[in-house]
């Protein structure tokens, strides 16, 4: 036999023991006072590597939670009466017709009509890339509005992204942010939710974006057969994974407003 | 020489074999504080099936008719709870959830599916805990309390039971019940009480990662909130430095395309959250857990903490300066400053420790330990015990704890070989 198989067998046995030695539960002990043959693994206190803080100032939850709950929201009361019409809306309306839209139909077709209409928004993600002069990735989706138009058959299917080239959504809200545009207060939009005032201006404008560019003619296409709208709607609430109640908190409006400004924050430096 | 190396090899394995005493325990995952926040990896759960495949529905009763809530809470009004059922006749078992978590979270939604697969009718009940049982089904407004969050829960279960058979028509041909974290507690306390009251008559009860001592269980939960963290100063936001970690990770990335196994993917990357960091977000959950807690009971009990008690909370009402105040309360202090004047007020003379007894699984010791129906789960590094505690469930449960080196606070409940033995023990094949 080659030194080679041996050496690599005795490699194999080390770090198999090995594996199995650090893995294997340190010891077991017998705790029963009561005369049981029973060993069980023996305890050890995660907390004792923690450096726990005993001061009387000890407010790093506070700070922190505190600082969270600074949002600019001077329409609050609105914003509130509104956030409790979407939930309401939601749970009345909007969830139990998606259940019946997931009852009905495939798995396979759903996958397609959010194919379509997410290859439709790469229209504005295209624009607001290039305004941001974000070359390459303008170029990804301008590749990748190519092969899910033509290959992917008007976009129901996602060649692209199977290709390497996930969808890379920008916004004109985003844009906005890019040159320094703040927020704004914080608006809760009926239906749609959580938004401010720079990125409700944003959702106008990609629309209009959308509107104007008319791509494969949809526009037209969705104006003459309005179904299809309600069937955007749906697509819209079904891929969208936010459930009120979520949070399990009284706060749950506070909670989502920091989350939501995090969120955009994020998206604008990324 | 390899004949040599083999010899070794299965000397070396079988010495292993020996000292472990036990089936060889493989969950991946030997880190506590990654097993409570991330749990099993997808791709090793026991699988489930989908939760539209599932025969299930959200219902909801009347438990206090009197009960007053203001105009911003209204949908609290009736407890809420879900239902999944089978046509043909079944056991139906009761879950209760844990601290400051609802009947639709992500843990009671799986268990669900796993009990429901199993050929069970599952009922899913908030925990008493939480802001929605506080306000419909709490009749103290202040749970806390072992003997009566149990006396709350059953008559919720009662009626919970009574609607879902009523709207779905399924028969149960026997009761279970099971609870996960302060649930597993509360179930304990329940299964005692229907003893007296002999109503379900549980055939088995299942304690996932209970704690023992209440109180020194929320203790350590709030230690986690004030560890302190290499990197953060007295002036910075914890928040900030996990959002700025986030944003490192994601200026590192080609894309920005946010993946499903996120979190997996960060803690493989240089910007993997420390074990401080993961202690502290466990921490800060359940602080806002504790702060909802305490908001919500002071408001029932028109205590006038946070809320001024003829103030009306309108929908269009800010809460947020209520919060704000209420964020300062972490659990010991809601023990302290509204359950144990309440408890004081009808047990003069006793004291604070005895309160605490009385909520403890010691309290149930002897109850517990002869009950051959009754289990539980936990493990050697779960971070609501102590080493009292974790002793505590070895002995009072024997042979019907199933506890397991690795997995942190249930980190390890969907795992094949932690969840393969509970469902044996329900399904009435233990040994």
């Amino acid at each position: 036999m080659k030194p080679v198989y041996w050496m690599s067998g005795l490699f194999g046995c080390i770090f198999y023991t090995g594996t199995v030695l650090a893995d294997a539960p340190s010891e077991y002990v017998n705790y029963s006072d009561r005369g049981q043959e029973l060993d069980f693994p023996a305890y050890h206190d995660p907390l004792d590597e923690l450096d726990i803080d005993k001061s009387e100032t000890r407010y790093q939850f506070e700070r922190s939670s505190l600082r969270a709950l600074n949002v600019q929201d001077p329409l609050e009361g609105m914003n509130r009466r509104i956030y409790r019409f979407n939930a309401q809306f939601d749970q009345h309306v909007y969830l139990p017709v998606v259940r019946t839209y997931v009852w009905a139909t495939p798995d396979i077709a759903r996958k397609g009509v959010s194919n379509f209409f997410n290859n439709l928004k790469d229209i504005p993600h295209l624009g607001n890339s290039l305004l941001q002069g974000k070359f390459q990735r303008s170029a990804e989706t301008t590749a990748r509005l190519l092969f899910n138009s033509i290959l992917g058959i008007g976009g129901i299917f996602d060649v692209a992204n199977s290709m390497g080239l996930p969808q890379q959504p920008e916004d004109f809200g985003q844009t906005l942010g890019v040159y320094g545009v703040p927020p704004g207060p914080y608006l809760v939009i009926p239906f749609l939710g959580p938004s401010s005032l720079r990125d409700g201006t944003g959702k106008v404008v990609d629309w209009a974006i959308e509107d104007n560019v008319n791509y494969m003619n949809n526009r037209d296409f969705m104006n003459d057969y309005q179904a299809t709208w309600g069937i955007w709607a749906i697509d819209l609430r079904y891929q969208t994974p936010f459930r009120y109640g979520a949070l399990d908190s009284p706060f749950e409006y506070d909670q989502v407003r920091y989350l939501y400004t995090k969120l955009r924050e994020f998206q604008v430096d990324n | 020489m390899p004949r040599k190396t083999i010899r070794i090899c299965t000397g070396l394995l079988f010495a292993i074999a020996f000292t472990a005493q036990a089936e060889q325990f493989d969950y991946p995952e030997t880190n506590p504080f990654m097993a409570t926040v991330a749990g099993t990896p997808n791709e090793l759960k026991v699988p489930v099936p989908d939760e539209v495949d599932v025969q299930q529905d959200d219902l909801a009763v009347r438990v206090l008719p009197d009960r007053k809530l203001p105009p911003a809470l209204s949908n609290y009004r009736d407890l809420h709870f879900r239902v999944a059922w089978h046509d043909e006749p079944a056991p139906l078992i009761f879950l209760i959830a844990g601290t400051g978590s609802g009947y639709d979270s992500s843990r009671m939604d799986y268990l669900k599916r796993l009990f429901w697969q199993a050929g069970m009718h599952v009922i899913v009940l908030s925990s008493p805990t939480n802001h929605d049982f506080i306000a419909a089904a709490s009749n103290s407004g202040m749970p806390g309390m072992g003997a009566e969050d149990a006396r709350d829960l059953h008559t919720a279960m009662s009626m919970a039971l009574d609607k879902a058979q009523d709207e779905k028509g399924f028969e149960v041909t026997e009761y279970r019940l099971a609870g996960f974290s302060l649930g597993a507690l509360n179930a304990a306390f329940v299964a005692e009480l229907d003893t007296h009251l002999g109503q379900f008559n549980f055939s088995k009860v299942l304690l996932l990662n209970p704690p023992v001592d209440l109180y020194a269980s929320v203790g350590r939960l709030d230690d986690l909130s004030y560890t302190r963290i290499p990197g953060v100063s007295d002036n910075d936001s914890f928040y900030e430095h996990i959002f700025q970690k986030l944003s490192r990770h994601f200026a590192q990335r080609s894309n920005s395309d946010i993946q499903a196994n996120l979190f997996y993917e960060i803690q493989n990357s240089p910007e993997a959250l420390s074990d401080p960091e993961l202690a502290m977000l466990v921490g800060a959950v359940f602080r806002f857990s504790a702060a909802d807690l305490s908001f919500m009971s002071d408001l029932i009990n028109h205590g006038g903490r946070y809320v001024p008690a003829d103030k009306e909370i309108k929908v269009s009402t800010s809460l947020t300066p209520y919060l704000r105040r209420a964020l300062f309360c972490d659990f010991s202090c809601y023990i302290n400053t509204q359950l144990w004047p309440a408890w004081e007020a009808l047990n003069a003379g006793r004291t604070i420790d005895e309160m605490a007894y009385e909520t403890s699984l010691r309290s149930l010791q002897a109850f517990l330990h002869d009950s051959p129906n009754i289990a539980a789960v936990s493990n050697a590094d779960d971070l609501i015990l102590n080493k009292n505690d974790y002793e505590f469930l070895a002995d009072t449960f024997g042979e019907r704890a199933y506890l397991y080196p690795y997995g942190g606070h249930g980190g390890n409940l969907d795992y094949p070989q932690v969840a393969e033995r509970y469902m044996d023990f329900l399904q009435g094949e233990a040994k």
